[in-house]
């Protein structure tokens, strides 16, 4: 059986490699053999300009102090989207009126992509920083509380009531079973949250920044330079990749017990 | 019962509020200037008027939301045309997974917005850029979705059938897809959100015509009533949409109150 996996591992790594090497390859001749390269760059340009903006300056920062920026906001914006999502979430799930008074309210603003904030953020705080703060905020915090709403709220009943009868007080309730059973679903739209605020970053500094990646993809369109758009997607995506995996590994740790599927 | 119409009103009663207040500080006490908050009683006239003034964007309200809605549902359904056999393939198929995961868990993490600018020096700022743009994002969930809803049935269905002599063919037509059509559902929801999502961001950028053009140009002028108005149209038009997939899924999606 040992072995089975094992082959089965390698060839998995084998066709990854090789599909791997086939893009590569198959952007490298259509790069060179039509006329295509008027457009796109082949990929050993993109990865030696890759490589040499990790150290040179793309406008006026490196590649990684412009991800650095980025991932600064996301920070501010998502954490500041996460904390009034969760606080919210919980106490409309766990009370009725709280839940009364804000749900409908919520429900108004709640179908407004955060990308549509763009024009009135701007008009409100300028093109400083708050504006992407606040844009990340609007687009992330919305899924944090309806998750958080969500699994606060259909607690199992019975273990509510097991609870209390021997003895738990609202406080304990609360804290032993109310919470461990919606972390899983608190879990769930803190990534969802996090991919949308790390779209939502994007966008905002597509439309008014002088740093970060989306600005390294902009001025790239701007210029004309392909190239810095490849990287500065590259770039986008690795990140994207990173916060994904930090995510899970956080909800693996966190909620040991409860792993959803997929 | 009576508990449950004490919380509805308590409801109506909170949103009366929230728009008086907003009443109350806009157009009666002028705490904030037009331009950063326009009062409730503004948007709806400008709504109205918007629905036959082509000032100050060059089209109507309709002819902008048409324009969206033309891009979005184009770049959408071709997204779902395409991906979701896609997604059952690579499911169904083991040699189809084995080369095309690597390759679509490498464009995965970029997010759709991220291919807008090579789109547009691809494609220039007319329509073709944007469908392509959404379509990159929609197709996404689309594969995943009914990737995994495929995966996901029950294997010993599956073996019930081939006991059974069915073939290939029919094991994946009459067992496996139906299986999977409530998750491939939840992609397509989840896809039709992204593509509405991602249209404004594009349309923010570059275009010339669309809600999200609408409000670009608004707020280079400073016309707060004409963006919330928009906001508030994207929103509507957003629910619109997801409303009327659920009602397709819950006419063809069988055995899901089960």
């Amino acid at each position: 059986m040992k072995t089975f996996l094992k082959s089965e591992k390698m060839i998995n790594s084998i066709f990854a490699a090789s599909s791997m090497i086939g893009f590569l390859v198959i952007w490298q001749l259509i790069v060179s053999m039509t006329n295509l390269k008027l457009l796109i760059p082949g990929p050993i340009p993109v990865f030696q300009l890759f490589y040499s903006s990790l150290f040179n300056k793309i406008g006026s920062y490196t590649l990684i102090q412009h991800t650095m920026f980025s991932l600064f906001r996301v920070f501010v914006g998502f954490s500041l989207g996460a904390v009034v999502g969760l606080l919210l979430g919980i106490s409309m799930g766990r009370n009725r009126l709280i839940d009364a008074i804000i749900n409908p309210i919520f429900n108004l603003i709640r179908p407004i992509p955060g990308v549509a904030w763009i024009p009135m953020a701007i008009l409100w705080f300028g093109i400083g920083e708050p504006t992407k703060y606040f844009i990340i905020f609007m687009g992330g915090f919305a899924n944090v509380l309806l998750n958080t709403y969500a699994g606060s709220k259909y607690v199992d009943k019975k273990l509510i009531g097991a609870a209390r009868m021997l003895g738990a007080d609202n406080r304990r309730v609360f804290i032993h079973i109310v919470i461990p059973a919606s972390l899983p679903y608190i879990f769930a739209g803190l990534q969802v949250s996090l991919s949308t605020s790390w779209m939502a970053v994007l966008a905002a500094e597509m439309v008014c920044a002088n740093e970060g990646v989306g600005y390294i993809i902009i001025g790239g369109m701007n210029a004309g330079n392909t190239t810095q758009i490849i990287v500065g997607m590259i770039a986008i995506g690795l990140v994207g990749l990173v916060l994904a995996s930090i995510m899970r590994t956080a909800e693996k740790r966190l909620c040991e017990w409860n792993i959803r599927e997929g | 019962m009576r508990e449950k119409t004490k919380y509805k009103l308590i409801s109506v009663l909170s949103l009366v509020v929230f728009f008086l207040v907003w009443e109350l500080i806009t157009d009666v006490l002028h705490l904030m200037p037009k331009y950063v908050l326009p009062s409730p009683l503004k948007i709806i006239e400008v709504f109205i008027k918007k629905l036959s003034s082509k000032s100050p964007d060059g089209s109507t309200l309709l002819v902008h939301a048409m324009s969206s809605l033309q891009i979005s549902m184009v770049a959408f359904l071709s997204a779902a045309v395409i991906g979701i056999p896609v997604g059952i393939l690579m499911a169904w198929y083991k040699s189809i997974d084995r080369l095309v995961k690597p390759l679509f868990d490498m464009f995965r993490p970029i997010p759709p917005i991220g291919w807008i600018p090579i789109m547009i020096l691809f494609l220039g700022i007319g329509l073709w850029a944007k469908v392509a743009v959404i379509f990159v994002g929609a197709f996404i969930p689309c594969v995943i979705n009914s990737y995994t809803g495929i995966k996901q049935a029950n294997p010993v269905h599956l073996w019930v059938g081939r006991t059974f002599g069915a073939t290939r063919r029919q094991l994946l037509f009459t067992i496996a897809i139906p299986t999977a059509m409530p998750v491939i559902f939840t992609g397509l929801k989840v896809s039709l959100g992204i593509s509405w999502m991602t249209l404004v961001a594009a349309e923010l950028l570059a275009s010339t015509k669309g809600l999200g053009y609408m409000i670009q140009v608004s707020r280079t002028i400073g016309r707060s009533d004409i963006i919330v108005m928009g906001m508030l149209v994207i929103g509507v038009v957003g629910l619109g949409l997801s409303a009327l997939l659920d009602l397709i899924e819950n006419k063809f999606v069988k055995g899901r109150n089960q």
